[in-house]
């Protein structure tokens, strides 16, 4: 089957899972909400559907709570697993790497001590209804990027290991000065380690009407270069040889990726495994051509990091469990079983 | 020739990694239907010069035109539709299946924002056809063999449908097999599709059967560069290369081949020392027992001659392709009185003679005679006795006793060829 086809019969199938996904997360929480009831009410905000919808026989307190606190944080939930994802098939390709995740460079390190400088020095409202932890956090993300990638560019050449390492490098010294400040304000480290941890219980309309749309501009962007992250992955050699303009298409994906990566990040904290481990289950179920990997991924990672958003507000009701701790401890054993099973070269 | 016939053409190239100059004002033209062969040792700058014309090496002086333009004016996909490289591996970062491979090929012909249109999946095809992988276009390309996987990246190179088509050691780590039938496909890229074919080849007398042309590189500069004829003889090899070989021809196609002149005298004390040179040392011939010694003595300095040998003897080939004096007899001929008279000519003229360990029958018998004159001569006579005369005695036993008498009347025996130099030199 050609490529397009098969693409779009896989995005089908992975968007049909969201979708249920979706309902299953909006009707569970400390509130029940019946399966028709839940689907009734995101129906009515689907443009087109929500006509026939008739919300008069609904609770209203059912609407107030699945549209003002469920669903923000499901979409929330959906777009930075949507951003990991897409950030973690980025570096795996352009690494060449089956280790390689969305923080590789060095982003989790400079949004914790971006957002432990926003909690513990900045007082204040923020901007645009997003906290100064969010923001800060983006500043030290993004301030990480641009000093690793500039650190390893070498006459407009960008060197992989060099910024593997420069990036190795500098999280260590960022996670120290983090490390330092929490010493001198213990009364604040449970609130940084518990950003640090990663999750969604501070979710709001205003933070995802942010983050949908850059992170929508940054993965289709990302998504016009898989032929060539594809032809990379054979050497950059090689690349130049089969009309790759191969340092140029580099950058570009570095700066998107980690853009991408830098924007989920200062969101959501750091949560682990999800860019890592969704473009290896999607490999074993899709094949490495990035033009279907990179579109099924980014799906997937939407789908992964809603499950475990939910599993973490509701398992230990009423109380909330970091989500990425979820990831680690329900992903991981999955992601092996999938490993053994196949028993598939992947790499 | 006139310019509009260069498909590729190269003016006063200069290449340097820091300080370190690589290609030294190179230039050259190359024609549509050529095949040229890059030739020189390591660090030579082939794959240099190979980097620079395909683009991945950007930074240097002078200039490449290709199809009349100016290489540093196109883009990387208007280059790679005109220049296609066969690298001599590829080790893809994922386990693409074989079509997937192949189709990276059509790259420079598909839009960033567009699909893989059905010209792209012909020319895919085709090129798996050519290339004999069809039958395992969905396997994974990381479960093939060595040989197997290197037509793929042929099939891939050829996707491309470029005009040129720059092979860099295609076939280096691969079996004899598969280099031959790489050169065949590459040889009829170039007669039935009239593809530019520049290579690299690890193997020399691979690249001299091939090519049109052969271009000698030498410490970035061009050494020599035209057709195999003119370019291939044992001088040049040995300026280029820096070692000795013999130049012959292929019996069956007559084609030029080369082949080392291995010095099995590990000690170089001894070898090619300047009073060798003064040294000549006769050495009877027959049955390729003497190729051995012959070839030790002339690497090793000294003058060497050879006689009485039958015309098709394997001795006969060693000594014309060494350039060595002989003595010959018509095939499966007794020795003529007339050769025996002009090969005692020659052992009255040398300082030593060598009896290798050759096979007696009446017809040689009097070689053995002149040996035993030798001796009577008072010239030092040295015997390799690598097995029992008596096994090798054809003549009911007068070889046998002719030759313990030489032995009784002073001729050294060794055991061995490698024993032979250490006596010459007492």
């Amino acid at each position: 089957m050609r490529t397009g086809a098969r693409t779009f019969k896989y995005i089908f199938i992975l968007l049909i899972i969201l979708g249920l996904v979706v309902i299953v997360a909006a009707s569970t929480g400390a509130a029940k909400i019946s399966l028709k009831d839940t689907s009734l009410i995101l129906a009515s905000y689907i443009p087109g559907i929500n006509h026939y919808i008739d919300t008069d026989l609904l609770e209203h307190q059912d609407i107030v709570i699945i549209s003002q606190i469920r669903l923000p944080r499901i979409l929330l939930s959906i777009f930075v697993g949507i951003a990991l994802a897409g950030a973690g098939v980025i570096f795996q390709g352009l690494f060449r790497n089956p280790m390689a995740d969305p923080f590789v460079i060095g982003v989790s390190a400079g949004a914790a001590l971006g957002a432990t400088v926003g909690l513990v020095f900045i007082t204040g409202v923020g901007l645009l209804g997003i906290s100064t932890t969010t923001i800060f956090a983006l500043l030290g993300a993004m301030g990480t990027t641009f000093l690793v990638y500039n650190i390893s560019r070498v006459r407009g050449k960008v060197s992989v290991i060099t910024l593997l390492l420069s990036g190795i490098a500098l999280s260590a010294m960022l996670s120290a000065i983090t490390y330092f400040i929490m010493i001198f304000k213990t009364q604040d480290m449970a609130k940084i380690i518990f950003w640090v941890m990663g999750g969604f219980t501070s979710a709001s309309w205003s933070n995802f009407v942010i983050l949908a749309p850059v992170v929508t501009v940054l993965i289709i962007i990302s998504g016009f270069f898989m032929r060539d992250l594809n032809i990379i992955s054979l050497g950059d050699e090689r690349a130049v040889q089969l009309g790759v303009q191969t340092d140029k298409v580099k950058k570009i994906l570095l700066i998107l990726a980690s853009l991408t990566a830098a924007v989920a990040v200062s969101m959501s904290g750091i949560i682990g495994f999800v860019g890592l481990v969704t473009p290896h289950i999607l490999r074993l179920l899709v094949g490495p051509d990035h033009k279907i990997l990179y579109p099924t991924s980014v799906i997937a990672g939407g789908i992964v990091l809603l499950m475990s958003d939910t599993l973490a507000r509701t398992v230990l009701m009423p109380r909330e469990i970091p989500v990425g701790i979820i990831t680690s401890i329900v992903g991981v054993p999955f992601f092996l079983y999938l490993l053994v099973k196949s028993k598939r070269q992947i790499f | 020739m006139s310019g509009n016939n260069n498909i590729l053409s190269v003016k006063n190239l200069n290449f340097s990694y820091g300080k370190k100059k690589i290609l030294d004002n190179v230039s050259f033209n190359v024609g549509k239907e050529d095949f040229i062969s890059i030739l020189g040792p390591n660090g030579a700058g082939k794959s240099t010069l190979v980097n620079l014309i395909s683009s991945v090496l950007k930074e240097y002086e002078g200039g490449i035109e290709v199809g009349g333009r100016n290489l540093k004016e196109l883009n990387s996909k208007d280059i790679a539709k005109m220049i296609a490289v066969v690298p001599q591996y590829t080790n893809p970062g994922f386990s693409f299946t074989v079509a997937e491979m192949v189709m990276m090929g059509r790259n420079p012909y598909i839009s960033r924002f567009g699909m893989e249109r059905k010209e792209d999946f012909y020319a895919t095809g085709k090129a798996m056809e050519k290339a004999k992988i069809l039958p395992f276009a969905n396997r994974k390309f990381s479960e093939l063999s060595g040989g197997e996987k290197q037509r793929v990246i042929i099939a891939q190179a050829l996707a491309q449908d470029s005009s040129i088509l720059l092979l860099d050691e295609p076939t280096s780590h691969l079996d004899i097999n598969f280099q031959i039938e790489f050169m065949n496909l590459f040889l009829n890229l170039n007669r039935k599709e009239k593809k530019t074919i520049i290579g690299i080849f690890h193997d020399i007398n691979l690249a001299i059967q091939n090519s049109k042309k052969i271009m000698l590189l030498k410490e970035g500069r061009i050494f020599s560069f035209g057709s195999v004829e003119d370019i291939i003889n044992r001088e040049s090899i040995r300026s280029v290369f820096g070692s000795d070989v013999f130049v012959g021809r292929n019996p069956i196609t007559r084609n030029l081949y080369v082949s080392p002149v291995f010095n099995p005298a590990a000690d170089w004390s001894i070898a090619g020392s300047a009073v060798n040179k003064y040294l000549r040392v006769h050495v009877i011939g027959g049955g390729g027992a003497a190729s051995p010694v012959i070839n030790l003595l002339h690497s090793s300095g000294y003058r060497v001659s050879c006689g009485v040998i039958n015309t098709l003897d394997t001795d006969l080939d060693t000594v014309r392709m060494l350039g060595i004096p002989y003595v010959n007899e018509a095939p499966f001929s007794p020795i003529s009185i007339d050769s025996q008279n002009k090969n005692l000519r020659f052992i009255e003229y040398s300082d030593a003679v060598i009896l290798p360990t050759v096979e007696f029958g009446p017809g040689n018998f009097s070689n053995l005679v002149s040996v035993n004159k030798a001796v009577g001569l008072g010239k030092k006579v040295i015997i390799i006795d690598e097995k029992s005369i008596r096994i090798r005695d054809h003549t009911g036993g007068k070889a046998e006793e002719l030759y313990r008498r030489i032995i009784k009347d002073g001729a050294i025996v060794v055991k061995s060829v490698n024993q032979v130099l250490k006596h010459l030199q007492l």
